[in-house]
């Protein structure tokens, strides 16, 4: 009785409500635009909150937070340009549902699997801090190494037809992940002395030029500019028997975006990517994912949810942000003078109990605010193919260029729209490059830093329990999709034969 | 589209409005000093929320009380500094513009040999200094700096730091070198993957600044071996320095604010008037206190000397580790 009279005080005597909505549609209008990061956007409304009483700024924040992941979804549906790092998994099966029209489900998916993410983090992060915050210990940078070699041991399965070209587009966006300060010694490497590249290239920009700008310029290479598939503007929300189709990717998603956020340097990502190979694995229709697969939208775009609120778990428990968004809530905590840390619980019980009401009001929020966004979204790339064209790469180019400022990142993406183009040409899949350049900095830092810790000896993997199960696991999936290939092979060879 | 965008200027319009209501200084019961602009620009490298722009935000809340102008904070990130160097580099100097000064503008002008570097800035003055410890955790096995040093001279002894190309990272180098031990320093992506490595043990002990560490220290999941400062913390008096315990090394982990080359001198001295007050008011004193910042006040002449010194033991350094020719 005594919880439900708190809360009622602070729906009707705070701020919390407002704070929670505001900072909601702002969220998925910066996660919605490409180049805006989840963090920038939170970045963006903070010096606003200096002001604030600290509930309401963190609750604006941590609402934020969660409209952003969910907004990166949209223009990955509709325009082929993942709004956030974490929304690029959406990308293939999303845009592909729009290309067949079905842009209105595919956007009704996403929001129906942005909220069961929300709310299932919301969940771990109120009901099991504790122990969760315990496993988050656990990782030491042999387990982060492990981990990257899982999530690379997936590039077989996103390669398309072949193995191979999916392994040099994957080395190649390794490469690309090497550009900026070394993470262990310091030295520069391939800057060219331009401060612009220090901190490296940042995998968005990949992202955007690869998918977004290839696919503009082969639209533009197409005959017909002035014709245009009319969607349909509804929003098509699942029904009782799609909800529970969907469930399971859903749940993989969960379970994938709740292990990343308690562990720092992620920022769903890497999550939404796992979970996808992992949603086509168990899927009875394994054959439509990239084919437009309803499972394929549902499950990163859980994974990227959860990661919104697991993310608070190390943050509220000992003050260490699960992603960079964390870390801009983390400032928002200090300005206001609140430690987070189990002292925050006792101290400010009120700001942690106002940011779990608020984070679920504005993870119920989103499904009217999605249902009044979407229907213009959806008016806008109905526009005649040529203006939308051209509006996107306006979009793009601003959205990269308002990040730093900088002509070097229009130049970055602009080549990467090319190569990805060229890639196109030459059957190269997208998707082991992104996971390169996500994944890549994790393997290697980890690795050197592994070896740095033991003295050059590997038997450090072999003492980390965590580093072992991932590794064989690693070991089991890139067996198992050598044997698939092969099998695949001998079957088109036998049929060819017939 | 349209309607997006008219959405998020009304917004941000309203977040303005709100936000200027706010900043605006509250209380003027000491008349200011006369100041020849308006707005004032301080510039922070951090992002919103990082540790300049705390430090830039909460000053200015105070510094109008002092000198007479409106002081506006811009947040130009990217590049490491290299931005904002170049920013204030090609401004005026005519006291409209400063740069929140840290240990990284030098670090980042002697790393990636940025267009502008240090040598185009005119340090104003140095307010702080932001102590650096070394801690480990507080159910580990070391209690003292020595307990770490013999560790390592028996076995391998492993450090860490947030960054590699840090003050923290030459704080562990110089330990290392001074202790002639066999040590391993690790560089992290940051001070939250380097305080989970300390915590879990894989570390022996961290290098950082007390208030990074506020939340561990306040929750006890931390202990402090040494601090890497001339005296003794006030803060924690029953904490020995490193160069107590044996191994001479100190570093200065300064804050402070710098202008464009060529500063006129009647600015300079509105500043160093005021900034002595500024760090005197009571109500500033309570703010800066709770973050463990120790005042070291210098003016301009001193803090040119302080940055040189700085920059020649930098550089030293770097070339040492081999990070720069």
């Amino acid at each position: 009785m005594e919880i439900a009279a708190l809360v009622a005080a602070m729906l009707f005597g705070t701020m919390l409500v407002p704070a929670a909505l505001i900072g909601l549609v702002w969220g998925v209008i910066g996660g919605a635009m490409p180049g805006l990061s989840a963090s920038v956007t939170m970045a963006l409304v903070l010096p606003f909150t200096y002001g604030m009483e600290p509930m309401t700024a963190i609750v604006l924040l941590a609402s934020v937070y969660i409209g952003a992941e969910y907004g990166g979804s949209i223009p990955a549906i509709l325009i082929r340009t993942p709004g956030t790092n974490s929304a690029a998994a959406t990308v293939i099966d999303g845009y592909e549902m729009k290309l067949q029209g079905r842009a209105g489900e595919a956007l009704g998916i996403s929001l129906w699997s942005g909220v069961v993410g929300s709310l299932f983090g919301l969940i771990a992060l109120i009901a099991f801090t504790e122990p969760l915050s315990e496993l988050a210990l656990a990782f030491k940078p042999m387990s982060y190494f492990a981990l990257g070699i899982l999530g690379m041991s997936i590039i077989a399965s996103m390669s398309g037809d072949s193995i191979l070209k999916g392994i040099a587009a994957a080395l190649v966006g390794m490469m690309i992940a090497t550009i900026g300060i070394d993470p262990l010694s310091g030295v520069n490497r391939y800057t060219f002395d331009l401060p612009d590249l220090l901190g490296g290239v940042k995998p968005i920009m990949v992202m955007i030029g690869l998918f977004a700008v290839s696919e503009l310029l082969r639209q533009s290479g197409g005959a017909d500019l002035g014709s245009q598939a009319r969607i349909a503007v509804r929003i098509v929300f699942p029904n009782f028997a799609m909800m529970k189709r969907l469930a399971k990717p859903q749940g993989i998603g969960c379970g994938a975006g709740l292990v990343e956020g308690l562990l720092p340097g992620g920022g769903g990502s890497v999550a939404a990517f796992f979970s996808y190979n992992e949603a086509k694995r168990w899927s009875s229709n394994p054959q439509e994912f990239g084919k437009g697969s309803v499972e394929g939208v549902a499950a990163p775009e859980a994974a990227n949810n959860t990661v919104a609120s697991s993310s608070l778990i190390p943050l509220l428990s000992f003050g260490i942000p699960g992603s960079n968004s964390a870390a801009v809530l983390l400032g928002g905590l200090l300005i206001h003078g609140l430690l987070p840390g189990p002292r925050l619980f006792e101290q400010n019980g009120d700001v942690v109990t106002g940011l779990y009401v608020g984070s679920f009001i504005a993870t119920m929020a989103q499904i009217p605010v999605g249902l009044l966004i979407l229907p213009l979204c959806m008016w806008m790339v109905n526009r005649p193919r040529a203006y939308l064209a051209a509006f996107v790469m306006l979009l793009v180019m601003s959205g990269v260029y308002s990040l730093n400022g900088s002509f070097l990142d229009i130049a970055i993406v602009a080549a990467f729209g090319f190569t990805g183009w060229l890639m196109l040409k030459g059957g190269y899949p997208f998707l082991p490059a992104v996971l390169g350049v996500v994944l890549g900095p994790m393997v290697e830092s980890n690795y050197r830093r592994s070896l740095l810790l033991s003295g050059d000896d590997h038997s450090i993997f072999i003492e980390d329990p965590i580093a072992v199960g991932f590794l064989v696991t690693a070991m089991i999936f890139v067996a198992f999709s050598i044997w698939r290939e092969r099998k695949d092979a001998l079957a088109r060879s036998t049929m060819k034969e017939v | 589209m349209r309607k997006l965008v008219i959405k998020k200027l009304s917004a941000a319009f309203v977040f303005a409005a709100i936000s200027a209501f706010f900043v605006a200084p509250a209380d003027v019961r000491a008349q200011p000093a006369p100041y020849p602009h308006k707005v004032v620009t301080l510039v922070t490298h951090s992002s919103p929320g990082g540790g300049s722009d705390v430090f830039l935000r909460e000053m200015v809340k105070y510094l109008g009380k002092y000198i007479g102008a409106t002081f506006v904070v811009e947040n130009v990130s990217g590049g490491s500094g290299a931005r904002a160097l170049s920013k204030l580099a090609t401004s005026k100097p005519d006291g409209s513009i400063f740069y929140a000064t840290t240990p990284t503008y030098i670090f980042t002008s002697l790393l990636s040999k940025p267009q502008h570097t240090w040598r185009d800035l005119q340090p104003l003055a140095i307010m702080f200094a932001d102590p650096e410890v070394l801690y480990t955790r507080a159910d580990g096995p070391h209690k003292s700096v020595r307990d770490v040093i013999e560790h390592g001279r028996k076995a391998r002894a492993r450090f860490g730091v947030a960054n590699p190309a840090s003050l923290e990272r030459q704080a562990a180098e110089r330990l290392k070198t001074a202790a002639q031990i066999n040590a391993a320093v690790v560089s992290h992506e940051g001070g939250g993957d380097l305080m989970i490595n300390v915590l879990n043990g894989t570390l022996d002990a961290g290098v950082g600044e007390i208030q990074e560490l506020r939340t561990q220290l306040s929750a006890g999941k931390v202990r402090l071996l040494g601090s890497f400062t001339d005296k003794r913390l006030s803060d924690f008096p029953d904490l020995p320095t490193v160069k107590e315990q044996g191994f001479d090394v100190v570093v200065h982990k300064f804050r402070g604010l710098a202008g464009p080359k060529g500063l006129p001198a009647e600015i300079i001295a509105v500043w160093e008037k005021a900034l002595p007050q500024l760090l005197a008011d009571p109500d500033y004193k309570k703010i800066y206190g709770s973050e463990s910042l120790i005042v070291d006040f210098r003016g301009a002449a001193q803090a040119g000397e302080l940055v040189e010194t700085f920059a020649r033991e930098a550089e030293a350094f770097l070339k040492e580790s081999g990070v720069i020719k």
